[in-house]
């Protein structure tokens, strides 16, 4: 016992970690479940992390008060932006998203407030890990039942065939902007508590790199359910630690990890979940097994 | 379907987690070539936490050169009183929970004595609070930010030590030598501003400046990702200052010198501890001609202890040390000294060996004699040098 | 002012052809390739070894594009063909880019380290002469004519070679092209092969141009190729040429009349306000949403 005591102390980061970023992942998979395609929740999770712990540091905000503050002024700004992008598709839906979220790492990088390019030091630790795993529960719970629900279909038509959707009366608008405001709550509320979880943030930690980063959770772990994105972070987040008696070769491994996984499991790791299904239907010749 | 994915995800989750078990105990670097006859006294863990991964991995594998080769030849001269050295070596992935991964692995798994790392100010500012609250000893070893000492801004440091040379002592240094020696009245001062280790020199710089009475004509920020500086440059030289001053790591430093030669050869260029690396000399060539920095070291120092650093990093390796390996390499050198003043080496040592590392002084290195002083920084000569026909040469 | 203008043909022939790999296979395959900043890095780093070995700067940067172009070809054996026959979604081909990338920039950087590199000495021009009032050096004159002799190319290749034909009818409809009795996998191979063929040359180029080539050095450039694909048209070879160019020219414009502090934010801000206004780009003719 002591010994798994000490492994849990030792990798109480990591740990925390994957709750974090599996939360992350759920407010990406939000977003891809009605079909858009959003590269801007690390710039939420950044803003509600700053934003967070600037009130906990510099306006002694009890930290929930905090937490939530972060969160919600996070959603508030995905509304405007989530309204005059929703019109675009694809790629380029992408693209604006990702130009929002260098426009944050910029003013981010000017507001003397934030300590700028030296980052936010000496935030007080106030997030435990069961913080982060209490709220993953409360997460992953909500979006499977919004998913299983009428809601959920209606979304899941949206991403089939806009056109169809709106054709048969679902107001598309609508539920577009509600899971991009949603998934920047999450976002927000995750990096509120990643914030408070590590003693300092950078504006590198919100960039493309993590936005794209918890993409491939998302889109790894699979769009199906909402196991899915929770099983995409844990494998990506947990990979570096257990690869690491391999050092040196840990990125290569990484790398070949997923490739492998995609190429095989194009829709994901959670359709291994699915197999024996998609296995019968493959045998009667379907060809687009979601 | 409900119940089989839970169970899925458990066994999933929980190889996971008992893989990532095995994978804890992490490649140990023990030195090399010392007797197995001596083994009455147990090990001495030193755990080094640095970037072999990552953005800082620039600077990782010199300082693991330079540790293990120190730890060899601790254990060859007969290691901590008799007992054997050996390294757990660490790689902080250049990020923040890296480094507190990295740093609680090692204060509760492998229960090291000390900590040599990390190698970036921004891993430090997350990590050290660790050891700090398991009350173990670190020395930093490359980080040259503010608050890293000293007055820290998370709270309580005392036992935190820096080994390498801030930015804070090293840059009104090299000020003042423009000053004096240089005629320097008046800079254009340029920085990156998305970088940590940038942003801290360009705020030290500008502290610096004030106090030395050097007018600064204009202030210039950059991306450290920025693909081209020459209309930066062009922005700088417009302003005709006596020097331009660069805060930022080597690759813009090499953009701003390679520029600032093609529209104005023989304007002096000067820089923070981002200058202090071979790279500047090897890729910005005739370019990097007359540029002034202040460093803890520089290769050709005469010192008979720093060239038999030299020679045996040399020897080992093939290739010349930097700055960050022989800070690495003194680094464990000076832990040593605290070590072998210890009563009893024999597990985790908390406040006996922090109160030993208070009291260093006159430790020879090749960074030249070395003390703490009391906010546990380092005492130590900056060498403000400049590159002459290719080499770093001291001006002071 | 005039070397301000001559910075920015530089540096924007540059992004343009970076830009230009990293449009071919959008256009002809609908996938965000995030390999190519690798491949970027990969040509300055095969250029590097080639004139470790005693080749001449010229011979290395032909080695360089067949290398790069043979790696693209590989690349998509790998990683995005396997995907086409499963009929994965197109977001999944980014997805196993992403984990190319990871293991070149780690092979290149197990093999060089990740410090700056320098080409040997002495095997790059460095004359510099003055003309007019304007600062030329032979290096990036070279660059710049080699950059713009390789978007002509590139160009007569589409618009007028059967090549060409098959891959603008690919681009177009791909099943289309299949029934017209094109050979598909022929054309992808060829796409991948150009495509990352110039972006290796885009690597060396600028790798000589700095003498300081390491392994992270495409990044700075991915989120340019966005700005420029998106100002300039997606999927358009001519507007990526124009993006390139408005980029370069607008960054170096911009530190005239913004802090410095904020260029980011501009280039960024202004890629926002085109998407809305003009999601297709100047001269995006691709109109189609892709979902």
């Amino acid at each position: 016992m002591d010994d798994l005591q000490q492994f849990l102390a030792a990798y109480q980061t990591t740990i925390g970690f994957v709750g974090l970023n599996a939360m992350l992942a759920l407010s990406v998979w939000l977003t891809l479940y009605t079909g858009q395609l959003t590269l801007g929740n690390a710039a939420f999770a950044g803003i509600a992390a700053y934003s967070s712990a600037l009130l906990t540091m510099k306006a002694g905000f009890p930290f929930p008060l905090a937490l939530a503050s972060g969160a919600l002024l996070a959603a508030l700004v995905s509304v405007p932006l989530g309204a005059t992008v929703f019109r675009l598709r694809g790629v380029y839906l992408a693209i604006a998203t990702l130009a929002f979220g260098e426009v944050v790492r910029v003013a981010i990088l000017a507001i003397p407030l934030t300590g700028r390019g030296q980052g936010l030091v000496g935030i007080p630790p106030k997030t435990e890990v069961w913080h982060i795993f209490a709220s993953l529960a409360v997460v992953a719970i909500a979006c499977e039942r919004l998913r299983r629900s009428n809601l959920g279909r209606a979304a899941a038509a949206i991403r089939e065939d806009e056109i169809a959707a709106a054709s048969h009366g679902i107001p598309v608008r609508r539920f577009k902007l509600a899971a991009f405001v949603l998934g920047a709550l999450i976002a927000g509320w995750a990096g509120g508590l990643a914030a408070h979880f590590d003693f300092a943030i950078q504006p590198d930690e919100f960039g493309f790199a993590r936005a794209v980063q918890i993409l491939v959770f998302a889109v790894v772990g699979g769009i199906p359910n909402v196991l899915g994105p929770i099983l995409g972070a844990l494998l990506f987040t947990a990979l570096p630690a257990v690869l690491q008696p391999l050092q040196e070769y840990r990125d290569i491994f990484q790398g070949a990890i997923l490739v492998l996984v995609i190429v095989f499991l194009p829709r994901g790791l959670a359709t291994l979940l699915e197999l024996r299904r998609t296995i019968r239907l493959r045998r009667v010749g379907a060809q687009d097994v979601a | 379907m409900e119940k089989r994915s839970k169970r899925i995800l458990g066994i999933v989750g929980a190889l996971a987690i008992a893989l990532a078990a095995c994978g804890g105990t992490t490649g140990t670097s023990g030195a090399s070539g010392s007797p197995q006859g001596s083994a009455a006294k147990p090990d001495v863990k030193v755990g080094v936490v640095i970037s072999l991964t990552g953005v800082g991995n620039v600077y990782g594998p010199t300082q693991k050169n330079g540790v293990e080769l120190a730890a060899q030849r601790i254990n060859d001269a007969g290691g901590v009183n008799g007992a054997k050295m050996v390294l757990v070596i660490d790689d902080d992935q250049s990020t923040t929970d890296g480094g507190v991964t990295a740093f609680r692995k090692q204060t509760s798994q492998d229960r090291v004595v000390a900590i040599l790392g990390p190698t970036l100010s921004n891993t430090a500012v997350a990590a050290h609070p660790v050891a700090q609250s398991a009350q173990t000893p670190v020395i930093a070893i490359s980080n040259t930010g503010d608050g890293i000492v000293g007055k820290c801004t998370y709270g309580k440091c005392d036992y935190i030590f820096r080994a390498s040379l801030g930015e804070s002592t090293a840059i009104p240094a090299t000020v003042n030598i423009a000053k004096t020696k240089l005629n320097v009245k008046s800079v254009v001062l340029m920085y990156a501003q998305d970088d940590k280790f940038s942003s801290d020199g360009f705020a030290i710089f500008q502290k610096a400046l004030a106090t030395a009475g050097i007018t600064v004509k204009k202030e210039i920020a950059f991306s450290k990702t920025d693909v081209d500086l020459s209309a930066q440059v062009t922005a700088a030289l417009a302003e005709s200052p006596d020097a331009i001053i660069d805060s930022s790591l080597a690759g813009p430093a090499i953009l701003v010198l390679k520029e600032v030669n093609r529209r104005k050869p023989g304007m002096l260029v000067i820089g923070g501890n981002g200058f202090n690396t071979p790279a500047i000399i090897t890729s910005a060539g005739a370019a990097a001609e007359g540029a002034v920095s202040g460093a803890a070291w520089y290769l050709g120092n005469p010192d008979p202890i720093n060239k038999e650093f030299v020679a045996a990093y040399k020897a080992k390796y093939n290739v010349d040390p930097d700055q960050f390996a022989a800070q690495a390499y003194s680094g464990l050198y000076i832990l040593l000294d605290a070590l072998k003043r210890t009563p009893t080496v024999t597990s985790v040592l908390h406040d006996k060996l922090r109160d030993q590392i208070e009291l260093t002084t006159g430790v020879k290195t090749p960074l030249g004699e070395f003390s703490f002083n009391a906010s546990h920084d380092v005492n130590q000569k900056v060498y403000v040098v400049q590159i002459k026909n290719g080499a770093f040469t001291p001006l002071n | 002012m005039a070397d301000q203008i001559y910075n920015a043909i530089f540096i924007g022939s540059i992004y343009a052809l970076f830009a230009l790999g990293f449009t071919l296979v959008f256009s002809v395959l609908d996938i965000l390739n995030l390999a190519h900043p690798a491949l970027f890095t990969l040509g300055a780093f095969t250029a590097l070894f080639a004139m470790q070995q005693g080749m001449p700067a010229a011979a290395a940067v032909i080695v360089a594009f067949v290398v790069c172009g043979i790696a693209g070809v590989l690349l998509d054996r790998i990683a995005f063909a396997p995907l086409r026959r499963r009929n994965a979604p197109p977001l999944s081909a980014m997805i196993s880019s992403i984990g190319v990338s990871l293991i070149v920039i780690r092979l290149i950087q197990l093999k060089y380290g990740p410090d700056l590199q320098a080409y040997p000495a002495g095997t790059l021009p460095a004359a510099v002469f003055p003309i007019g009032g304007l600062l030329v050096d032979t290096l990036r004159s070279v660059i710049i004519g080699l950059a713009v002799v390789l978007m002509l190319a590139l160009t007569y290749l589409v618009r007028r070679t059967q090549l060409g034909r098959e891959l603008r009818a690919l681009a177009e409809n791909p099943r289309a092209a299949r029934i017209l009795g094109i050979d598909v996998e022929r054309a992808i191979a060829a796409t991948f092969f150009l495509s990352a063929g110039l972006g290796g040359v885009a690597g060396v180029l600028y790798g000589f141009a700095t003498n300081s080539p390491f392994s992270q050095m495409g990044l700075a450039f991915e989120l340019k190729a966005f700005a420029v694909m998106i100002v300039g048209g997606m999927g358009s070879i001519p507007g990526a040429v124009l993006g390139a160019y408005l980029l370069s020219f607008g960054e170096i414009a911009s530190l005239a009349f913004l802090p410095s502090e904020l260029r980011d934010a501009f280039a960024f801000g202004l890629l926002f306000v085109v998407l809305l206004v003009r999601p297709t780009g100047i001269l995006g003719q691709r109109a189609v949403d892709r979902v």
